[in-house]
């Protein structure tokens, strides 16, 4: 509490020493303060002078690392660098040893039956095939479930998958899938062959090839010298073996009258044989061999060929 | 050309939308290109149907073409008829179907001539095997009604043939009979399938309306698929039930599959059933003998009404057996 008037007598004069101590001591203080603060600011001076320097040596440090590295980087570059390398190696391994498993799987199919596991069985896939020709495939897919069922199949409607599976599916699963493709091999077989007759040797055909779905039943009327005046040979084939490529009865009959010389009845009684025996496409391919021997004395091997070697 | 057989052709030529004109024309194979190029189809439908008519008097059309530009018709039309499926069966130990396709024609007109001295049979084939029937129905007195036929669909070789219902109901045991005994059967029986979409009934019967399949060819797996919800959704929204829903998925889409349903309009089952009740003592909890029910789906397209209800939360996927009546299993 500071007096109004410092220079009252008495107490004034009191007032005046106390105010003038009070001032000193004011002073005092303030000049304390004052190099307390000065002392501050030089710590603080300080100590951010060593933080300069100690910055500036890490900075020193950290451009020395990266010169170090650099260098070495460029001499890495230069060598060659081992890590890298076994890295590479691996992966191409893998991606080798992953090329070799699907070709495997893919190669599967060359044995005419392969398959993968479903989520609720198996899908089971036959690849046809007949005198080395990679023929139609077919899928059965298979609840593994008792009982076991089938769930969907891409198997042609007249091959008869019911009948086969009421005999075999229930008890013996092997039995099953081999007998369907005893099935399936037979008809892709006999559908090759009726096929390339159509196609390869329409030449000698005077009629159109009858045939039904499961070609089991073909029907046709041919000419051995094509142009010519004999007469043509009707040929009504049976396959009553669902599970057979060749015929089980031939019928061959000549229209005609000359039906009654020797010559046509030996004639029609070895064609008769031969479609016994020979599947369909190489027997005409022998009469087109005969009708260039006798026609042009060249002998062409090429329907031969064609028949036997494997096409994709 | 009989004035009957010229009114029947332009009758069906009428019927043929002008943009399917020609293409059909084509597939009856009856007129040649020639005489098709002379007809301007640019015309008013009249004058093309007169132009029409008059080159099939050139040709003397008989009504065996007249009936083939009617199946063919039908072939293009077909969902305008509704399609019932019958199923053959043979006797035990029967021999292997030696089918021959003459031996089945013949056979099968004769047994119907036989008995009902005026019908029109007609057949055409196609090419996956199927041979297109058409009857034209007369009486002992009267003339074939060539405006009212019938039409088979037989799949030789196999035990279906399709059938279009018509409103002579009487001649349908006649024509069972033809059919089985033509193509060597014992017995036929109707089946409850109904629909006008002839491809999804083949689907159905011959089991093949799911044609994927897994190889080890396939690069995409079968078990990634996305839940089927929004995917704009807000990731903060969780849902409460997702296994629950990720369960129902699953089994819906093994056993419907990710293709396309054939289109099933109508179904049938009959059912053997126990009441189950809540309330102790009802009656009907306390039948000894279970209840038989007839149950019957119709639909615009069944099975992808039934293939929406369990993602839609209206039926649990019980056991996988609920689905295989659907699907007539071997």
């Amino acid at each position: 509490m500071e007096q109004a008037n410092p220079l009252r007598p008495d107490g004034e004069s009191k007032g005046g020493v106390l105010a003038h101590l009070e001032r000193l001591e004011t002073q005092v203080s303030r000049s304390r303060k004052q190099s307390e603060e000065l002392q501050s600011v030089q710590a603080q001076e300080g100590a951010l002078g060593t933080k300069i320097h100690k910055l500036r040596h890490l900075r020193d440090e950290l451009r020395a690392a990266v010169r170090h590295r650099r260098g070495s980087v460029k001499a890495r570059i230069a060598n060659v660098e081992p890590n890298r390398t076994v890295e590479v190696n691996e992966q191409e391994a893998l991606e080798e040893k992953l090329e070799n498993v699907k070709a495997v799987l893919q190669a599967y199919h060359f044995t005419g039956l392969s398959g993968k596991l479903t989520s609720r069985g198996v899908c089971v896939c036959i690849n046809t095939a007949f005198e080395g020709n990679l023929l139609a495939s077919y899928f059965v897919d298979l609840v593994i479930q008792k009982p076991f069922r089938i769930h969907h199949h891409s198997v042609p409607v007249f091959i008869p998958l019911e009948e086969i599976a009421a005999k075999y599916l229930q008890t013996n699963i092997q039995h099953f899938l081999f007998s369907l493709c005893e099935y399936l091999n037979a008809y892709s077989g006999r559908k090759y062959q009726a096929d390339r007759l159509q196609s390869d040797f329409a030449a000698l055909l005077t009629g159109p090839l009858q045939r039904n779905p499961l070609c089991n039943l073909l029907s046709f009327t041919y000419k051995l010298d094509p142009g010519g005046q004999s007469f043509p040979f009707c040929a009504r084939l049976l396959y009553k073996d669902l599970t057979a490529t060749l015929p089980t009865d031939v019928t061959v009959t000549c229209q005609g009258e000359e039906a009654l010389s020797t010559s046509w009845e030996e004639q029609r009684a070895s064609h008769e044989t031969l479609f016994c025996t020979k599947p369909l496409h190489q027997v005409f391919a022998s009469f087109a061999r005969r009708e260039k021997l006798d026609g042009s004395g060249l002998l062409i091997d090429c329907f031969h060929c064609t028949g036997n070697t494997s096409e994709k | 050309m009989d004035e009957t057989v010229a009114e029947f052709i332009k009758r069906t030529i009428l019927k043929i939308p002008m943009n399917e004109l020609t293409t059909i024309l084509k597939a009856w194979d009856f007129l040649s290109e020639n005489q098709l190029q002379t007809v301007n189809f640019r015309q008013r439908k009249e004058s093309v149907v007169q132009h029409l008519i008059r080159l099939c008097e050139e040709k003397r059309a008989s009504l065996n073409d007249a009936a083939l530009l009617d199946i063919v018709y039908t072939q293009f039309h077909q969902h305008q008829k509704v399609w019932d499926v019958f199923q053959m069966s043979k006797g035990p130990g029967e021999d292997v179907d030696l089918f021959d396709m003459k031996q089945f024609k013949n056979a099968f007109k004769k047994i119907l001539q036989r008995a009902l001295k005026n019908v029109t049979v007609s057949f055409r084939e196609t090419e996956e095997n199927a041979i297109w029937i058409r009857i034209a129905w007369g009486t002992q007195y009267t003339k074939p009604n060539q405006y009212k036929p019938t039409y088979v669909v037989y799949y030789s070789q196999t035990p279906y043939a399709f059938k279009s219902s018509s409103t002579l109901r009487r001649n349908t045991p006649l024509l069972g009979q033809a059919l089985t005994i033509a193509s060597k059967h014992h017995q036929i029986v109707k089946m409850d399938l109904r629909s006008r979409y002839l491809d999804s009934l083949k689907a159905i019967v011959f089991k093949q309306y799911n044609q994927t399949f897994e190889t080890h060819n396939s690069t995409t797996p079968l078990q990634e698929r996305s839940l089927g919800l929004d995917i704009n959704m807000d990731s903060r929204i969780i849902h409460e039930n997702k296994v629950e829903k990720e369960r129902v998925q699953r089994i819906t889409q093994e056993t419907f599959g990710d293709y396309s349903q054939p289109q099933l309009e109508f179904a049938q089952y009959k059912l053997e059933t126990k009441f189950k009740s809540d309330l102790n003592g009802s009656i009907l909890a306390e039948r000894e003998e279970p209840l038989r029910c007839l149950i019957k789906f119709s639909s615009p397209h069944l099975l992808e009404a039934l293939k929406s209800l369990a993602p839609a939360g209206e039926w649990d996927p019980g056991p996988e057996q609920l689905y295989v009546p659907l699907y007539p299993r071997c």
